[in-house]
């Protein structure tokens, strides 16, 4: 019961937060500077032209309606009209979200698996060498700014070592397993980046947890029971250590999706962020629009389902 | 509840699951064999936004286009209109019917003949429709056009408008009438599949954010064996153009469509893979100064604001050398036709500034080193480099003058607005493409010209610019246009900085034969270009 009733809570602050995203994209993506009609009015357009386009689209109605018209569409699932492409925005942005979810997904998987042992490493042997390295590492992977990293990586492990393909997201005329190898192969650049630029977050975290669990008296105990020093970080002090971490992967989500607009940019990777990065030049307000309100949905349901495994990991969050 | 141990291993095995479903998903079916062909990879810097030619108007939008929908006329590398798909042309004596020749061999790529009936359904459906760019060229003295013959287009027009024939020919793609939908309609439609082609190639695969494959058509009758000597153009996307140069030296690409900016050209000019071309511009960078601002509408201080720009510099530093010297002509040298090289650039003289800004009056009585309400702002895109860069020489070449220039420079959208609603004191930007003196000197230099950002309002340039556009033919126009710029030379009413000469890379290890036409939009990328492309012996 408790656990359902803590689901339902954080069920309805995720909608809650999701509607304030919405409604705070909505206004900021309309008052951003400049005007769509520029994108599209084309020089000798007479006045009632420009006039009856702004009309179609909808540009000549209060912020207020637009907004109530807005929300009213958004409840039954439909995102709008491109200004500039005609195309559905839903049609536009489902293309682009696969690949934004394969990028985001496997830069956190892979940052996870690498990021635990090496905190453990860290914390196990603190103020040793390694330690001082996997810090040294990670203060610089934390002030390095993605596409600086980004260019780093296309130099000199696409170009120069020609070990991976620059750019893209796959090769033309690849099929089945090839396909799927062809997608690992130009996936693992930008995949790097994003695991580079927050790999440090994690590291440094678990390990500072880790430190401290490792002090504490249940972990003393286990060793005066005799577990192996082993078991006692990888079964005890490791299981509480985590918990920070997991509500690191919840923050940092929105990290990667902002990553992902600097990493798809650069790595010509056709995601959401891509579409976000055109969608600004262009004014295209019913696409930069849908693609905030589908990446706030993203972040907000993967906090929701960390809070949820927050709950079933830990139990006094439950009655918190 | 389950233990701790057993959640993390479930949610590691779902993530793994995750991961591998995802890849297979995107990796689709596996298919026949098909055997490799001739591909050439062009690199953009954008999608393409709409793929009917009609409405989509960036770069890419018309690099790809072109290569399916042809238009009437193609432009010479002096920008002059001459003959394509239209052989010949010409207006009825009292100017109101203009008449077009076109070729007899055109075929659509569905088997279908390319006839008058299409350009007929084309400039009807653009001007009832009022889509794009064209509609502005051309609305204004259109009235109705007849396919007298399978081969000749006839058109009716309201007034002479001596453009009105190589506007068309030269903006307008031609559309196939039995695919479009009907007039009225035809700006909706998306053109999104089953492509039907009058040019050199027709698109066969869309993979918005990635790439956009078009094979060439069984016959072209411009290319030099009637087909295109490549099977497939490959146009791929690359936002950033560090990371689009280095797939060019990696041989992920052949070619890049864009302009490449100065710095880039550097570093590829030092592989010997990769060739450089220079391109003129048919546009050109320029102040343009708000005649509604005193004392902006003094003759003596846009004279004077004139000769407190050191030009050199700006074409020797900001622009790396890659730009020349229009004269202070608002008709570059490139449009040779057209261009009177008896104009004189404006020096860059800070000492007769100052006596120009004396005689007229002004002084510096708070000793600031700058005359009495003489600063202004000037406006620019801070997105723009070249322009950023040569708007501080532009600053500080004035204040040797006594002109304080204040730097304004905005993020695009902003820059476009301020420019629109003429809120500025100095409009610095660029034009891409000015090849129809008489019909772009209408829409900067005309009161209320579409990009009239300096508010010009002279009856002698009105007057220059009817007779301009009434001549039926270039020799006839010739007078009044060099007139007009001569008058806006002498008036400051715009003060041209430069042409730029366009870089374009493309590895000619692996490939010969591109024809280069003016521009960034033709460059490399025309269709004549990519249709004589072949890979080196």
């Amino acid at each position: 019961m408790r656990l359902l009733s803590y689901a339902s809570r954080r069920l309805l602050r995720g909608f809650a937060t999701f509607l304030f995203a919405v409604t705070i994209t909505f206004f900021l993506v309309r008052l951003l500077p400049g005007d769509p009609m520029l994108a599209i009015a084309a020089p000798g357009m007479t006045e009632e032209l420009l006039a009856r386009q702004i009309a179609d689209l909808g540009l000549d109605r209060s912020l207020i309606v637009q907004y109530v018209a807005y929300l009213r569409e958004l409840a039954q699932g439909n995102l709008g009209i491109s200004f500039l492409r005609g195309q559905p925005v839903s049609e536009v942005l489902m293309a682009r979200l696969p690949w934004t979810l394969l990028l985001t997904g496997s830069a956190l998987l892979v940052t996870i698996v690498l990021g635990v042992p090496l905190g453990v490493l860290a914390a196990v042997k603190a103020r040793g060498a390694v330690d001082r390295l996997v810090q040294m590492v990670g203060v610089i992977g934390q002030s390095l700014f993605v596409p600086s990293i980004g260019i780093f990586l296309l130099y000199t492990l696409g170009l120069w070592l020609d070990l991976f393909p620059i750019g893209s997201a796959v090769d033309p005329d690849t099929h089945g397993v090839a396909r799927a190898l062809s997608i690992l192969h130009h996936l693992a650049l930008p995949c790097l980046t994003l695991v580079m630029a927050q790999l440090a977050s994690y590291v440094l975290t678990l390990r500072a947890t880790l430190i401290e669990s490792l002090g504490e008296e249940y972990c003393d105990l286990a060793r005066v029971k005799g577990a192996s020093e082993r078991r006692v970080v990888w079964q005890h002090a490791l299981r509480n250590a985590l918990l920070p971490t997991t509500t690191l992967v919840g923050l940092q989500i929105g990290f990667l999706v902002g990553g992902a607009v600097l990493t798809e940019t650069i790595y010509a990777y056709p995601g959401v962020g891509r579409a976000i990065f055109e969608a600004v030049g262009q004014l295209d307000y019913p696409v930069l629009q849908g693609a905030f309100v589908l990446l706030a949905a993203t972040v907000v349901l993967a906090n929701l389902l960390t809070d949820l495994l927050y709950g079933l990991l830990d139990p006094r969050v439950r009655t918190a | 509840m389950p233990r701790p141990s057993s959640a993390a291993w479930t949610l590691r095995a779902l993530a793994y699951t995750f991961f591998a479903l995802a890849v297979f998903a995107l990796a689709g079916p596996m298919p026949a064999n098909a055997q490799e062909p001739t591909r050439l990879a062009v690199g953009t810097t954008a999608d393409v936004v709409n793929l009917n030619p009609l409405v989509g108007n960036s770069r890419s939008d018309t690099w790809v286009t072109n290569l399916m929908y042809p238009r009437l006329m193609q432009m010479s590398a002096n920008g002059q209109k001459e003959p394509y798909v239209a052989t010949d042309w010409g207006y009825s004596d009292d100017g109101l019917t203009a008449w077009m020749e076109l070729r007899d061999d055109m075929m659509w790529s569905d088997g279908e003949p390319f006839t008058a009936d299409d350009v007929a359904f084309t400039i009807t459906a653009v001007t009832e429709e009022a889509i794009g760019i064209t509609a502005g060229l051309v609305g204004g003295s259109f009235e109705r056009a007849r396919a007298v013959s399978p081969t000749r287009v006839e058109f009716d027009l309201t007034q002479r408008d001596g453009q009105f024939l190589t506007n068309m020919g030269f903006w307008m793609p031609i559309v196939p009438e039995h695919v479009f939908p009907e007039v009225g309609q035809v700006s909706e439609f998306a053109n999104d599949s089953d492509w039907v082609s009058a040019g050199p190639f027709v698109m066969t695969s869309v993979e918005r954010g990635q790439r956009y494959v078009l094979e060439a058509v069984e016959t072209y009758p411009f290319a030099p064996g009637g087909r295109a000597a490549v099977d497939e153009v490959v146009f791929r996307v690359f936002p950033d153009v560090n990371a689009q140069a280095l797939a060019l030296r990696a041989g992920d690409l052949d070619l890049i469509a864009n302009a490449i900016p100065p710095a880039i050209a550097r570093a590829l000019s030092a592989d010997p893979s990769i060739t450089l071309v220079e391109i003129p511009a048919l546009g050109w960078a320029h102040m343009q100064y708000n005649l509604e601002r005193p004392p902006l509408d003094d003759l003596a201080v846009r004279q004077a604001l004139a000769h407190a720009v050191d030009y050199e510099a700006i074409r020797r530093i900001a622009l790396q050398g890659q730009a020349g010297s229009t004269l202070s002509s608002v008709i570059s040298p490139v449009l040779s036709f057209w261009h009177d090289d008896t104009i004189e650039e404006y020096t860059y003289d800070p000492e007769r500034a100052r006596a120009l800004l004396e005689e007229a009056g002004y002084t510096d009585a708070d000793g600031d080193g700058f005359y009495d309400g003489i600063t202004f702002g000037l406006l620019y895109d801070q997105a723009a480099a070249e322009i950023a860069n040569w708007a501080q020489i532009v600053r500080d070449s004035s204040a040797e003058a006594g002109i304080e220039i204040e730097l304004t420079g905005l993020e695009r959208n902003t820059y476009l607005a301020r420019a629109r609603d003429r809120d500025h004191d100095i409009y610095a930007g660029s034009w891409s493409i000015m090849e129809e003196p008489a019909a772009y000197l209408d829409l900067a230099f005309r009161d209320g010209g579409f990009i009239n950002y300096g508010n010009v309002s002279d009856p002698e340039i009105e007057r220059l610019l009817d007779e301009a556009q009434a001549a039926t033919s270039p020799e006839e126009a010739l007078g009044p246009v060099q007139a007009i710029a001569r008058r806006i030379n002498e008036q400051v009413y715009d003060n041209v900085l430069y042409y730029q000469e366009f870089q374009f890379a493309y590895n000619s290890d692996r490939w010969e034969g591109f024809v280069p036409q003016p521009s960034d939009l033709l460059s490399l990328v025309n269709p004549l270009s990519l249709a004589s492309v072949h890979p080196v012996d």
